[in-house]
């Protein structure tokens, strides 16, 4: 499916600017919605409107507290995900340990730190690229975590996963133990999150391509179809596996980390399978922190096409199981992906149930927006022509160097931000819980029966036709 | 009495001679060998076999609270240093004819810093590991109580330099208790029914909050998980004799503890705690033998399977029920000696987070 890296490329360069149309534009040009799209398979949040009323009563209340007329720079967009503080409800998701993920993931990281957003790190970093020192020429897990925990700044929180195979590793037992980490463990900011899926691949397992010397190094511990030692060749599909779990396996791993390590936080990503209502129902009896749904439209590094044509429910759907769950009275912080990339997604999911949205890919593009001659070779897909391939890859590791990307996913992230106040204060509100299922209306009446809100081409819900005279 | 010398572990890196050879230091280092003779007195008697303990494999029990393996290379494979000896020994008291084996084992284990925190957590201890086939916890149980007893009765003839020992580290223990079997058991729902009743006292909270640095210990306490450190400790600390607490809920130990086939998420097993505060000084249980349920309980201590090939192919042909303990050496130690802490119980102890000799 085609992705708006355009529209993430302009943000990551203009910033809070990219919110408005282009300002050289301005008296010269008439901007209106889009009314024409291309048909999809299924529907997106964009197929959902944001709703303002006329009558505000919570603008009044803040008003009064402020004793004058409340603008968009008086929503507060902090909020609490999983028992971590942070400034805005958006989280990185994990993204592991694979080329571009992990070359990006160190900047990814400090961005996130510096925007008091909490951090994810996916599996197979610690295991691929080293725990301590590099087995790679790229960040180690520990480079990346600390870079994340030194440049923290007003919330946020570190989200480690650990996948069958970096358990070989005791990934978990290591960060617990190890000195560097301790003060931030102590200080409640590490959690670590049980993987149990992934929107882009749900019920299969992690699929990368790995270089010939890290084959070598792993394949005790993954199944790779290629044996290293007998096929020479440049890259090798490394396969890991999906996981076993029954509610019995997953209630207990949630129970054996608050057990076993009773200072993190407990997380559980899951992805967009038809038993999601019940996955959320047992992390929240069991009292994880929180529970991410990745929907089948979410980023990854590799999956089969397959895979992410056909396998899963959609983000929507999946945010619906995340609606139930909240009417339910689920206290566990709930948070969707899955192509999600701007502040009406956010706010959107936000009025349907969820704590917070997660951003994967944008902040990788946004992140690649600021290395010279990136943007180019994407746009154009140079990288798929293969002697620019490996050009592409060295143009990458240098270009991070010299490259603003923290500028990048920082300018992104405010474009986020600065959406979610204006779209917040439209609606009358200024705490982001107090976003509500009659902030949004649906394009389609499936979507309106899905969630149970107005459909924009009927009256809204509950309301006689009969008018009431006063 | 003696001079009063420094022997908070940091002190071990500064002189450590100095520290050894203190007469003070000297008795309670001469009470670990009358403790383990005691020990092996007892469980030679009642028909035990010894082994020496199996340091190195590829592959060690999983940690329990966090605690992380050491590894070593092995010819080109990475080894694990042993964390307990439950593996080996459920593989011996399969295989040996009298079915009744046991260890001085010594694990090493990495601790998170917290852990060194309590008094009470070394990273290189010994354990006292047996296993007896065709038992359940309540059979080992009961001999868990009989060793214990053996052994503070066959102390209690030294009172007098036990008693020199309480006056040096000011303890105020005036003589070892010794006690009538069987000795009190609480199911872990009993337990800690017991302790939210005492959360209600703002004193036992004040206190708790003052000695362990816990924010709300009250809502720490839970019929789904383990008891926390402070919990054990004031359970501990408001009994005067040993006491059992059993039945523990799935979710933090090992894989290796059977669940009862009739009560789903309740464990057979047990520990056996010492009383004025020393806490924990022996865990055991029964044990899953059937590889069909040692492979879902894998998974669900979110273990990879395939790094335990040799345990599992052992259950899957040769494996039978068996049930047994660990009982910590220094803790052990530190009770009979009234220590202050559990350092105070080897001569070159390793503190979680401490270098030292």
């Amino acid at each position: 499916m085609s992705y708006p890296v355009e529209e993430i490329f302009r943000r990551a360069e203009l910033g809070e600017k990219s919110v408005f149309p282009r300002s050289d534009e301005f008296g010269y040009n008439v901007f209106g919605a889009d009314v024409y799209d291309k048909p999809r398979r299924f529907l997106l949040l964009d197929d959902l409107l944001l709703l303002p009323p006329q009558f505000t009563p919570e603008r009044l209340e803040k008003g009064v507290e402020l004793l004058r007329e409340p603008l968009y720079i008086d929503v507060d967009t902090s909020t609490t995900v999983g028992g971590f503080k942070t400034a805005m409800p958006v989280l990185c998701a994990s993204m592991g340990g694979t080329h571009i993920a992990n070359l990006l993931g160190i900047k990814i990281a400090e961005a996130c730190a510096k925007m008091g957003l909490i951090y994810g790190m996916g599996e197979n970093i610690a295991s691929i690229r080293g725990y301590d020192e590099r087995l790679t020429d790229q960040p180690s897990f520990k480079e990346r975590a600390l870079t994340y925990l030194k440049n923290m700044q007003g919330g946020g929180g570190l989200v480690i996963q650990q996948s069958v195979e970096d358990e070989n590793m005791k990934l978990w037992e290591k960060v617990y133990t190890d000195p560097d980490f301790d003060q931030y463990i102590e200080e409640g900011l590490v959690g670590f999150e049980i993987k149990a899926g992934q929107g882009a691949k749900p019920g299969l397992g992690g699929e990368v391509l790995v270089t010939r010397e890290v084959a070598l190094r792993i394949k005790d511990h993954y199944y790779i179809p290629d044996d290293p030692e007998k096929v020479v060749k440049k890259y090798y599909e490394r396969h890991s596996a999906p996981g076993t779990f029954t509610e019995e396996i997953l209630a207990s791993q949630i129970r054996l980390i608050k057990n076993n390590f009773p200072r993190v936080k407990v997380f559980v990503k899951t992805g967009p399978y038809r038993d999601l209502d019940r996955v959320i129902e047992i992390a929240d009896r069991e009292g994880a922190d929180a529970i991410i749904v990745d929907g089948k439209e979410g980023g990854t590094g590799m999956s089969p096409v397959a895979a992410m044509r056909d396998l899963g429910l959609p983000t929507v759907s999946c945010l619906s199981a995340i609606s139930r769950a909240r009417e339910r009275g689920a206290k566990i912080s709930m948070v969707i992906s899955g192509r999600l990339y701007d502040g009406t997604h956010v706010v959107k999911s936000l009025a349907l149930g969820a704590d917070a949205v997660a951003f994967g890919r944008p902040l990788v593009y946004s992140c690649l927006a600021r290395i010279p001659l990136a943007q180019w070779f994407i746009k154009n897909e140079l990288f798929r022509v293969g002697p620019l391939a490996s050009l592409s890859k060295r143009l990458l590791s240098t270009g991070i160097r010299l490259g603003k990307c923290v500028e990048g996913v920082m300018n992104y992230l405010k474009s986020v931000r600065l959406e979610v106040m204006l779209l917040t204060s439209a609606l009358g509100k200024y705490y982001m819980n107090r976003l509500s299922k009659e902030d949004v209306g649906a394009l389609k009446k499936e979507l309106a029966d899905l969630f149970g809100i107005r459909y924009v081409y009927g009256p809204p819900p509950g309301e006689k036709v009969v008018r009431q005279v006063i | 009495m003696q001079a009063q010398i420094p022997l908070e572990p940091e002190a071990f890196a500064e002189d450590i001679y100095r520290i050894v050879s203190h007469p003070v230091m000297q008795e309670v280092y001469r009470f670990r060998h009358r403790i383990a003779r005691a020990l092996r007195d007892f469980l030679d008697s009642e028909g035990f076999v010894e082994f020496d303990p199996i340091l190195i494999g590829p592959v060690t029990d999983p940690g329990t609270r966090g605690a992380f393996e050491f590894r070593i290379p092995y010819y080109g494979k990475e080894y694990r240093i042993m964390r307990s000896g439950i593996l080996y020994k459920q593989l011996l008291a399969a295989a040996m004819e009298e079915g009744r084996v046991y260890f001085f084992y010594t694990n090493l284990r990495h601790e998170p810093i917290d852990a060194g925190r309590t008094g009470r957590h070394l990273v290189e201890f010994v354990q006292v590991d047996l296993e007896v086939r065709d038992a359940d916890h309540f059979q080992v149980m009961e001999i868990a109580e009989r060793m214990l007893k053996h052994v503070v009765d066959e102390m209690k003839k030294y009172e007098d330099r036990l008693r020199r020992i309480w006056e040096f580290f000011g303890s105020e223990r005036r003589e070892l208790r010794t006690f009538s079997l069987p000795l009190k058991r609480y199911t872990h729902r009993e337990a800690v029914e017991i302790l939210k009743e005492h959360a209600k006292d703002p004193e036992v909270i004040k206190l708790l909050k003052e000695k362990f640095g816990v924010k709300d210990p009250a809502s720490r306490l839970s019929f789904k998980a383990e008891i926390p450190w402070e919990w054990e400790w004031y359970m501990s600390k408001i009994h005067e004799e040993p006491f059992f607490i059993h039945d523990y809920p799935k979710g933090a130990r090992g894989f290796y503890d059977r669940e009862y086939p009739d009560k789903p998420g309740i464990l057979m097993d047990f520990d056996l705690l010492a009383p004025e505060g020393h806490g924990e000084l022996s865990s055991g249980a029964a044990r899953e033998y059937e590889v069909t349920r040692v492979f879902a309980r894998m998974r669900e201590t979110n273990e990879n399977p395939a790094i335990y090939k040799w345990y599992l192919e052992f259950l899957k042909r040769h494996g039978v029920p068996t049930a047994g303990f660990g009982i910590g050496m220094e803790r052990l130690v530190k009770y009979v000696c009234d220590l202050p802490s559990i350092h105070l119980a080897r001569p070159a102890p390793k503190v979680p987070g401490v270098h030292s000799p």
